[in-house]
């Protein structure tokens, strides 16, 4: 077992969690969701997201629209849905439980 | 110097070498195989990257720089990630999505959000897609009219794990299972195989004019067995989960029946309930195994045994079953296994001791007879009358049966048994006398003997009157013992016998010479003769048929006219008048 497949497990985990959570505060396109990501250190690798954001999409919890950019081709932009809001706050509380849970058994 | 290629990527036009193209299209092709699984989101998503990719070499370009090169592939490939990135995200993807419509497959969970006692029935209600009312008022009819709906119940409540999860609680109340969601699920496979086949096509078309055709022929075709596969798999899979409901079904039957049995038996056995309690009676024998009351192991340890012999292989079954219908339910611990298979044995075991036992206890035939003179001489008239004991009996009419009773003699518990035969003969002595004989079956002869001899039967003879029992009592563990007692009565030449109308279903096949059934004796006089008894008052309607045929082979007619004879003899006729005229033979 490699550290890093366990590191990359871990982040993997609350991948969806955090992609949810950057389009709550306002949409934004691939490369804006990728910036945030990599800047929180919680992407190591680009290819990782987009078959999340299209599954995302598929099962209803984000929609997306194609927007004209001043530079080069149109980019693809990413909503959340009704949907999505609902699963958002329900990962929430849980992420919040996992954070109290984790804390508790880390810090004994 | 290299070649190079233009292309297009994600609406970007760029100038490429041909050794970075080949690394890129390397690189793209690898991520559409990892992506392979899931067909119409792969297009998609592999445009996305094309479209990222695009703009990250689109950075690269300077104006300096006009050709992108392998080394700007290189690190593109460190942005993206290696293609086993992109397939490992899918894999924690499934197993997080499985509450969307096409992947999900539902599980038995108890629903803790809306129960009522263990969420059995909310979760059943999920599971077979119905309203919970319903599955709820199923339950209460079984609480109530099977009583034992509860202790399936409570298996249950152990069996099926509680829904804790929000990821649980959405595979609880999935896909309801039904007809018209299995025939578009197979459809649904159906239009999978047929887009294969069509991209397997296109594969194929693709690599034969690059040359590559061996190779991927194979995985074109490869693909399509594939998918005929999954197909049957998910065809069985239905088939599967209907056997997995049967089974379920015929276990609890089974089960449910087994507890009322060993509760009736059981609690006739252990609690001491009487016999009435399970009317008819007839009923009572069959479900009470012949060994009960005369095995060397107590009744209470034999219901036990009984009940776990066959209920620990059913509970298995029912197990199985659940198994079957949904993979999460709990399995028994090796430590459960292992002692349900040793409590399995050893009742097994149990039974087959006692039943060896008992096999060998109705071996032998036991007999003791018993003689008493009768005061009655020829010319005397001796009454026989047969007597049932009403405080004893629940019987209304005394007669004779080949079931028993078990009824209460002093406050013990005995079997009262009707099977008393009675016959009468002659004799040459000048005395009448009776012979009383008690047959039991037993382990050995001298237990059988024994049997026989403890059979209680009384008689009482009061001036010529004989008063005989219609009954014996005997002892409970006798039950099954074939026990019986035959009467027969000696009786002078010359002497005459009365036979009460009691005696009517006790007299067995008693020769007479009129040949008069035994139902017809009684309410009248016989005479013992040197050919056998002899009606003295009897009506000629009820003399037996070869009686009568020998009586009408010869008629004697005597009148006012003379005298007649005729004789038929086998067709022979012959006649004999005597009268005014003479003797006239014709």
């Amino acid at each position: 077992m490699k550290i890093e497949n366990t590191k990359a497990q871990m982040r993997k985990g609350v991948l969806e969690y955090c992609i949810l959570s950057i389009l709550q505060h306002g949409d934004a396109y691939t490369s804006e969701i990728l910036l945030e990501l990599k800047d929180a250190k919680l992407l190591v690798v680009e290819g990782t997201i987009y078959p999340l954001l299209t599954r995302l999409k598929n099962v209803g919890l984000l929609s997306y629209r194609w927007e004209e950019s001043t530079s080069g081709p149109p980019r693809k932009y990413y909503a959340l849905t009704e949907t999505g809001k609902l699963f958002l706050n329900e990962l929430d509380t849980t992420w919040s439980e996992l954070v109290e849970a984790v804390n508790l058994v880390t810090k004994k | 110097m290299n070649k190079t290629i233009n292309i297009n990527l994600g609406g970007i036009f760029f100038h490429i070498d041909e050794l970075a193209y080949q690394k890129l299209k390397l690189y793209l092709d690898a991520i559409r195989r990892s992506l392979s699984d899931d067909s119409q989101g792969r297009d998609e998503i592999l445009n996305d990257i094309e479209l990222r990719i695009g703009e990250l070499l689109s950075e690269r370009i300077t104006n300096d720089r006009m050709v992108i090169n392998e080394n700007d592939i290189d690190e593109i490939t460190k942005i993206m990630g290696r293609p086993e990135d992109y397939s490992v995200d899918e894999e924690i993807f499934e197993d997080e999505l499985k509450y969307s419509p096409k992947t999900a497959s539902k599980k038995l969970f108890r629903d803790s959000d809306d129960k009522f006692l263990g969420g059995v029935c909310s979760g059943l209600a999920h599971y077979f897609g119905m309203d919970v009312i319903w599955m709820r008022l199923l339950w209460l009819v079984l609480f109530f009219f099977l009583g034992t709906g509860f202790l399936i119940y409570i298996l249950l409540w152990i069996l099926i794990p509680q829904a804790e999860t929000t990821a649980e609680k959405l595979q609880m109340k999935g896909e309801p299972v039904t007809i018209s969601n299995i025939e578009r699920k197979i459809r649904e496979e159906f239009q999978d195989v047929s887009s294969r086949v069509k991209s397997g096509v296109n594969e194929v078309s693709d690599t034969v004019r690059s040359s590559e055709f061996k190779n991927k022929t194979k995985s074109g075709i490869q693909e399509v067995i594939d998918t005929i596969g999954k197909i049957i798999l998910a065809i069985l899979k239905v088939f599967g989960k209907f056997i997995g409901a049967l089974i379920i079904f015929i276990a609890a039957i089974t089960l449910i029946a087994l507890i009322i049995a060993a509760f009736s038996v059981g609690s006739i056995g252990i609690l001491g309930f009487h016999q009435d309690f399970m009317n008819p009676p007839f009923f009572f024998n069959s479900i009470h195994p012949p060994f009960f009351y005369d095995s060397i192991l107590p009744s209470w340890l034999l219901v036990i045994f009984g009940f776990l012999a066959i209920a620990i292989p059913f509970v298995v079954l029912f197990m199985l079953g659940l198994k079957i219908l949904s993979s999460n339910v709990k399995s028994f611990s090796t430590t459960t296994k292992l002692s349900l298979l040793g409590v399995w044995i050893i009742a097994i075991l149990g039974l087959s001791f006692a039943g060896i036992n008992f096999a060998t206890q109705n071996a032998y035939d036991g007999v003791h007879n018993q003689t008493k003179d009768l005061p009655i001489i020829a010319l005397d008239t001796l009454t026989i009358k047969l007597i049932g004991n009403d405080n004893l009996s629940n019987e209304k009419e005394l007669r004779r049966r080949n079931n028993y009773e078990t009824v209460f003699d002093n406050n013990v518990e005995k079997l009262y048994t009707t099977r008393v035969n009675l016959d009468i003969k002659s004799t040459d002595k000048t005395t009448a006398y009776m012979k009383i004989r008690k047959e039991s079956d037993g382990k050995n002869r001298l237990t059988a003997n024994k049997d026989a001899e403890s059979i209680e039967y009384k008689f009482n003879l009061t001036e010529k009157n004989l008063l005989l029992n219609g009954y014996f009592l005997s002892d409970l563990k006798n039950k099954f013992k074939d026990q019986l007692i035959d009467i027969t009565v000696y009786l002078p030449v010359n002497s005459v016998v009365y036979l009460d109308k009691s005696t009517q279903t006790y007299l067995n096949d008693v020769d007479n010479v009129q040949n008069i059934y035994d139902g017809d004796m009684p309410k009248h006089y016989f005479k013992m003769t040197e050919n056998g008894l002899e009606c003295l008052d009897c009506d000629s309607s009820i003399f037996g048929d070869s009686y009568k045929n020998n009586t009408e082979n010869f008629k004697l007619n005597i009148d006012e006219n003379g005298v007649e004879i005729n004789v038929n003899d086998g067709g022979k006729d012959a006649k004999v008048k005597i009268d005014k005229k003479g003797v006239k033979i014709g």
